[in-house]
């Protein structure tokens, strides 16, 4: 297969028109495709002086020659081990690895499948649910992502019906400058429940441009872990769109500790009475790593809340963006929204960017949100180290206490230890045992 | 064991130490008294090797070795205890957690292996009836959301499990009531032995009614104004530091 760059050969147009006459696939999918794109092409490339890109560089993206996905073979090994029983499916450059992946005893009419091996059967089903959800319309990389998206992964829970074990979704990139477009979509109807755990990794260079739609019925339950460990020379343009029904909750976890550029976009629409959401988020940079989040969450019927509690970790020259918007619609009364954004720098050349807003049209509402970014507290290092704490290990001590109040929100023991893991790997930590 | 020799230091430039002389012998309790603002907790951070300290002449001697020349970590490695005026909050590392790694850097630094388990647990709970510590303190974060007699109390339970050889108090009694005045005083007796010398900072003699020192010294602007005997400490309470106030500071140094 020849190499066609999907993304920045000039001009788009014919990258699209060579993509589009290899496939075969529902008509449905082909019409959404030329709509993403002719919408790509009047939003445009993003520049910086577009609010929303602002502090997002994407110099070195628009300057890579990238290419097509291409399949590659993956060890087993190399993948993320979760627990046992759990449902998996791999992706490898965005393509769905049967051979890897392993789903068994779901409840009745639950579907947890890659879109490649369940199309054909159930176009009917997935038509009209298929990139239905409102949120990240004029968002350019989840243009591109409907445009050139090539496999994912589709989750189905009928009502009431609950999968106990987390389903697993591991997509992996073997870089060589590609651009991959993952894609999932969940639907849990009335009171399902579901963990799922959405992991990004892979080695070398590459664009990943996931996006993400999950949908929840009537007093639905979704606890959705997004952990990003890409290699340090990825690219990562995330979007995620939520809708909520009423008394719905979900528990959003967003883990970012790759990539050189990882940014994700999140909408979340409170579309019912008493919905929740918790956007948990925990970013650790260093050297010239960039971990960029862009939330909205729209509270459009009264009694929701919502709670995003952001955390970064910054050395070296790593920045970190917290762009959060809390929208409240003049018929959300009793609305409870609030929003945290704590960054912790550990290099004098680390940079956080805070941007909290609120826009609220309910005049019965409780919203609060609070920014604060420093240094280590010198006194506590000074205590620590008049114990015969050795300085390094004091300090790394004092961001694991910072960090973990991120991961003793996530209630899933396997993932939480992993993280923790990764926590202490990076902060050169032994042993956290007994903390 | 701790020799301090013509110590003079500054804090943001100004001079607070002023050349002071003390030696401390193992066994032996010392107690500096003096009014605010006379270099006692100065004196007390120089030891332990706070940042901002600056040391401008003299020198320190901690069993012979040059104590200035270490950074805090090895100094409490070499067996030194700095109980703080101000215990700080740590949110996030919890008391045993942090108990642990002390006792453990120690041991490393002296090319032991870390610490048993079960070994560690006795001593934890041995050592905190002596100062009628709760288990629940151990899970909690170091010190935070602590009263202030809590946090004396910590201070003295960490020196009572790390059992160094020479220890700072520096006003441990400050904020405390009666009975947890007691309960500190009587933690600390329970630690004096031949072997191991105090430093007690206070700025009122009623602490010095229940660890009762060998000497007591009168720290007034950054010197050593007068020393004598446990008697000298109540001679203080009855007449005030107002005596020494009248004696001028000592001429700037040239550096």
């Amino acid at each position: 297969m020849t190499a066609i760059a999907p993304l920045l050969s000039d001009p788009y147009r014919q990258t699209f028109d060579a993509f589009m006459a290899q496939r075969c696939e529902p008509g449905f999918i082909s019409r959404l495709r030329h709509a993403a794109f002719a919408r790509f092409e009047m939003i445009g490339w993003p520049t910086r002086r577009q609010e929303a890109w602002r502090f997002t560089d994407l110099d070195a993206v628009q300057a890579l020659n990238l290419s097509c996905p291409s399949d590659a073979l993956l060890d087993a090994a190399a993948l993320p081990a979760l627990e046992t029983p759990t449902h998996r499916l791999v992706f490898v450059n965005g393509r769905l690895v049967p051979g890897l992946s392993s789903v068994r005893g779901l409840p009745e009419r639950a579907m947890v499948a890659g879109f490649s091996q369940i199309l054909p059967d159930h176009s009917a089903f997935i038509e009209p649910v298929f990139d239905s959800l409102p949120g990240l319309q004029s968002h350019p990389f989840a243009a591109l992502n409907t445009a050139f998206w090539e496999d994912g992964a589709f989750i189905y829970l009928p009502r009431t019906a609950v999968i106990e074990q987390p389903i697993h979704l591991v997509f992996y990139a073997t870089g060589g400058d590609m651009a991959i477009y993952p894609r999932l979509l969940l639907l849990l109807e009335e009171r399902a429940q579901a963990t799922v755990v959405v992991e990004y990794r892979g080695q070398g260079r590459a664009l990943n441009a996931p996006l993400a739609e999950l949908q929840l019925g009537e007093g639905a339950t979704l606890h959705y872990h997004q952990v990003q460990e890409e290699s340090p020379q990825a690219f990562h343009l995330g979007g995620i769109r939520v809708q909520q029904f009423r008394a719905s909750q979900t528990q959003l976890h967003l883990f970012s500790s790759g990539g050189q550029l990882a940014r994700t976009d999140l909408e979340v629409l409170l579309d019912g009475e008493q919905a929740g959401c918790l956007v948990n988020g925990l970013t650790l940079g260093q050297e010239n790593q960039t971990g960029d989040y862009h939330l909205r969450i729209d509270h459009a019927q009264p009694h929701g809340t919502s709670e995003q509690v952001f955390k970064s970790v910054l050395d070296g020259e790593s920045r970190s963006v917290f762009d959060g918007m809390i929208h409240v619609r003049k018929h959300a009364q009793k609305t409870d929204a609030r929003q945290t954004s704590r960054n912790l720098l550990l290099s004098r050349h680390a940079q956080a960017h805070a941007n909290p807003r609120l826009e609220i049209l309910a005049d019965d509402v409780k919203c609060g949100h609070g920014s604060s970014t420093g240094f280590l507290d010198p006194d506590a290092e000074f205590y620590l180290r008049a114990r015969g704490i050795p300085r390094d290990q004091a300090r790394a001590l004092l961001v694991h206490a910072f960090a973990k109040d991120s991961l003793t929100r996530i209630a899933l023991t396997p993932l939480r230890e992993r993280l923790d893991q990764v926590l202490a790997t990076r902060l050169a930590l032994d042993s956290l045992e007994g903390n | 064991m701790l020799e301090i020799r013509n110590l003079y230091a500054t804090v943001e430039g100004r001079e607070i130490l002023n050349g002071i002389n003390l030696i401390i012998r193992p066994g032996e309790t010392h107690a500096i008294m003096g009014p605010n603002g006379s270099g006692k907790s100065t004196l007390a951070n120089v030891i332990a090797g706070r940042d901002g300290y600056v040391v401008t002449d003299g020198e320190i001697r901690f069993d012979g070795k040059n104590l200035l020349e270490m950074d805090p970590e090895t100094r409490a490695c070499e067996g030194l205890f700095l109980a703080f005026q101000y215990p700080v909050e740590i949110p996030g590392v919890a008391n045993l957690y942090f108990l642990k790694a002390a006792v453990n850097a120690v041991r490393k630094y002296r090319g032991e292996s870390s610490v048993d388990a079960m070994d560690f647990w006795d001593l934890v709970h041995e050592r905190m009836e002596l100062v009628k510590m709760d288990e629940s303190m151990l899970k909690r974060s170091v010190n935070e959301g602590f009263s202030g007699g809590e946090k004396k109390r910590n201070e003295v339970f960490q020196m009572a499990v790390l059992q160094p050889r020479f220890a700072v108090l520096d006003e441990t009694d400050s904020g405390l009531d009666i009975d947890a005045l007691k309960v500190v005083a009587d933690g600390v007796n329970a630690l004096r032995s031949p072997e191991r010398g105090f430093l007690v900072i206070t700025h009122y003699q009623r602490l010095l009614d229940y660890i009762v020192p060998d000497y007591v010294h009168v720290l007034v602007n950054g010197r050593i104004a007068r020393s004598g005997g446990k008697e000298l400490a109540v001679e203080l309470e009855q007449q005030g530091y107002a005596l020494y106030n009248e004696e001028p500071g000592r001429a700037r140094r040239a550096t």
